[in-house]
């Protein structure tokens, strides 16, 4: 079973976060954002384009106008392949382990896995990001030497950003799994 | 939105006791409930760039002040700048929130200001921790300042508390008195530690002494207790305890401590502090072969203070300017004789009979000395136990406490003044041409808050989960769960707010 819930991301932009339930100790989340709008990608060529123009009504340079071309392509290529996630999974499984996936939008996937054995517990912090403070859900990780330390810590859904009502919910369903095992 | 599911997940002890009072709950302006018996709670911010893990007087002021308003019901929260690998944000004892902001240092642990950088960081901590009161200490902080200027602009009620005294006639006086000027002139409400200081603030930043209270400080009197048997009592010690800096007149004591020894052979003297005027320490000490009577024992703890000063027999304090002198107070807690030279705030500190005063020169402090050997020598002083239990009730956390919360009490009543009365405020009292620059710097600070109002709205800032006020889930945390965690009071470098949380959310 599947259920879309909308929230909404810490600049006020609407996520949607989806909780599956496979079985009792594995639960899925997603957090989807919305697709790259066509407005967005009009905005922008448009305004590199017209910058562009300028340039070559002043200079007479027709390489200035190529060069927003090349620009443009290069950059969207870019953006979809190693900036714009479209989606963020959390998979937990009890006595298993918690896999982390993120989905670009060109389709490209990266995903870590880390087992039961080094997870501490997931928390929720806050802590300051760009000239703000904010809460954000991650994983702390312990140290292998000794088990009461912490090594690192995994910031979770670091893309999309969800408010504190999102994450305290994704918490609370981590937290019953991590509570059986 | 959000603020209604997280009370509902994690408030709802809170709201049930709230609804069980019923009838004599309130509500004040923030949303909070509470009691009508109670007075009114607040919401406060201190801000200064000195905090922990920097080491002072105003610093353990704001520390003991804070935990004693969270015992009293209060929501405190510390925003300071951030130290070395120290940023982001912390709990300490009781569920004290201590914001290290990433703002530049330039000097002296003092962050540049610019006016307007600190405000997106400043105005992100006063809207998600609902801010009623922001409370600012020493003049020195520029953090300080720049917090009032943006509180003002915000609305938000300010307090500042001013721990120094300052000269008027060097030009760097000029130019922070001038400064200070400014940034008090529409600040709510003022508090200084003695009325030394009170009557330098008001002349200082032209003020009306009527929003000028005076509130001394305190020390703990539990951590300074007298224990005559560390004392060897073959001989005669004094002790000095403070920073060797100019202003503490360590060239006075260089003087004494010859002429002194010279006439007492059982006298031996303990300096405890570090700073640029040891060396005038080390070259007496030197000139008059005094190692063995002589010893300087460098920078101590705060925690080592009391080893040191119930050692000795006499406090000695040479201080050439002092707003309000807390080591006289450490000194006669811990049952010594004190003798300090009568500067500033200081006659008012103590009652006569448990100080020797003495002007600011060599021959003045060697007559006051003498005199307290010769009482120390003939037995004639109070015991250290009586004067420790005079000393204990004079300055307590908790009364300070109590009349900084009736500080509060009358700033929440006031109406913060709005943008144009500001303008005018500034350009009536601070003279035409700084008077119009800073209403400009005020106007400019007012349009960079609606830019950022407009970026991100107050709405999709989050609202923090209270560790202390009347919503503090730290006690009801601590309370309800019968192990403590020992998280909660490790520092373990990535801070402690995980800890809490996983602790909060964890119990219910």
């Amino acid at each position: 079973m599947s259920d879309d819930e909308e929230f909404t991301d810490i600049n006020g932009k609407v996520i949607f976060l989806a909780c599956q339930n496979h079985s009792s100790f594995c639960r899925e989340f997603t957090v989807s954002v919305p697709k790259v709008s066509l407005r967005h990608v009009m905005v922008y060529t448009c305004s590199v384009w017209l910058v562009a123009y300028v340039v070559f009504f002043l200079t007479e340079n027709t390489a200035v106008l190529s060069g927003a071309i090349f620009v443009t392509l290069v950059g969207m290529l870019l953006h979809v392949h190693f900036v714009k996630i479209d989606h963020e999974t959390l998979l937990i499984i009890g006595s298993l382990g918690v896999q982390v996936s993120s989905s670009y939008a060109s389709g490209r996937e990266s995903t870590t896995f880390i087992e039961m054995s080094k997870i501490k517990d997931i928390v929720i912090n806050e802590s300051i990001y760009m000239q703000r403070v904010i809460y954000y859900l991650c994983i702390l990780l312990k140290e292998p030497t000794d088990p009461d330390a912490l090594s690192s810590v995994v910031p979770l859904f670091q893309s999309s950003k969800p408010r504190l009502n999102c994450l305290v919910k994704v918490y609370k369903s981590c937290q019953e799994i991590l509570a059986q095992c | 939105m959000n603020v209604k599911n997280l009370s509902k997940s994690c408030m709802m002890g809170q709201r049930q006791r709230a609804g069980r009072k019923g009838s004599l709950s309130n509500r004040t302006p923030d949303g909070i409930t509470v009691g009508i018996q109670d007075s009114p709670k607040h919401n406060i911010c201190m801000v200064s760039d000195f905090f922990y893990p920097n080491m002072g007087g105003v610093e353990s002021h704001i520390y003991q002040l804070s935990q004693c308003l969270i015992e009293r019901g209060h929501k405190v929260v510390i925003a300071t700048h951030a130290y070395g690998n120290r940023r982001g944000v912390r709990y300490l004892t009781n569920g004290l929130k201590v914001y290290y902001l990433p703002l530049q240092v330039m000097y002296n642990q003092s962050t540049a200001t610019s006016c307007f950088h600190s405000l997106p960081l400043l105005r992100s901590v006063f809207v998600r921790e609902r801010i009623t009161v922001v409370h600012a200490h020493s003049s020195f902080s520029a953090m300080a300042h720049d917090s009032l200027f943006h509180a003002k602009t915000m609305g938000l009620n300010t307090v500042f508390t001013d721990h120094s005294l300052f000269g008027f006639a060097d030009v760097s006086s000029v130019l922070t008195n001038k400064l200070l000027t400014v940034s008090l002139c529409d600040t709510s409400h003022i508090i200084c530690v003695s009325y030394t200081s009170k009557e330098n603030t008001v002349l200082r930043a032209t003020l009306d002494p009527e929003i000028v209270s005076v509130i001394p400080n305190a020390v703990d009197p539990t951590d300074f207790t007298p224990d005559p048997s560390q004392r060897d009592d073959s001989k005669i010690t004094i002790v000095v305890v403070s920073r060797l800096v100019y202003r503490k007149g360590i060239d006075l004591l260089g003087g004494i401590i010859p002429e002194l020894c010279l006439k007492y052979p059982d006298l031996q003297f303990i300096i405890g502090g570090e700073g640029p005027k040891r060396i005038v320490l080390e070259e007496v000490r030197e000139k008059y072969q005094l190692h063995d009577r002589v010893r300087l024992l460098g920078a101590l703890e705060h925690k080592d203070v009391r080893k040191v000063l119930i050692q000795g027999h006499i406090f000695l304090n040479t201080s050439l300017t002092e707003a309000f002198c807390m080591a006289i107070v450490e000194g006669a807690s811990c049952g010594l004789q004190v003798v300090s030279t009568r500067v500033g705030g200081i006659p008012e500190v103590l009652p006569e009979e448990l100080i020797t005063l003495c002007e600011p020169t060599v021959s003045s402090l060697c007559q006051g000395l003498e005199m307290v050997i010769a009482k120390q020598q003939s037995g004639s002083v109070p015991p250290p136990a009586a004067i420790h239990s005079r000393v204990q009730t004079l300055y307590t956390w908790r009364n300070v406490a109590d009349r900084t919360e009736k500080v509060y009490d009358r700033v929440a009543k006031e109406v913060v003044l709005p943008l144009d009365g500001r303008l005018d405020r500034l350009r009536a009292h601070c003279g035409p041409v700084a008077g119009s620059i800073f209403a400009f710097v005020a106007v400019l600070d007012f349009l960079f808050l609606l830019l950022l109002q407009w970026f991100v709205p107050d709405s999709v800032i989050d609202i923090a989960v209270d560790a202390s006020g009347p919503r503090g889930l730290w006690r009801r945390a601590r309370t309800r769960q019968k192990e403590p965690s020992a998280n909660c009071h490790k520092d373990t470098g990535t801070g402690n707010g995980e800890h809490l949380y996983g602790a909060l959310f964890k119990k219910r």
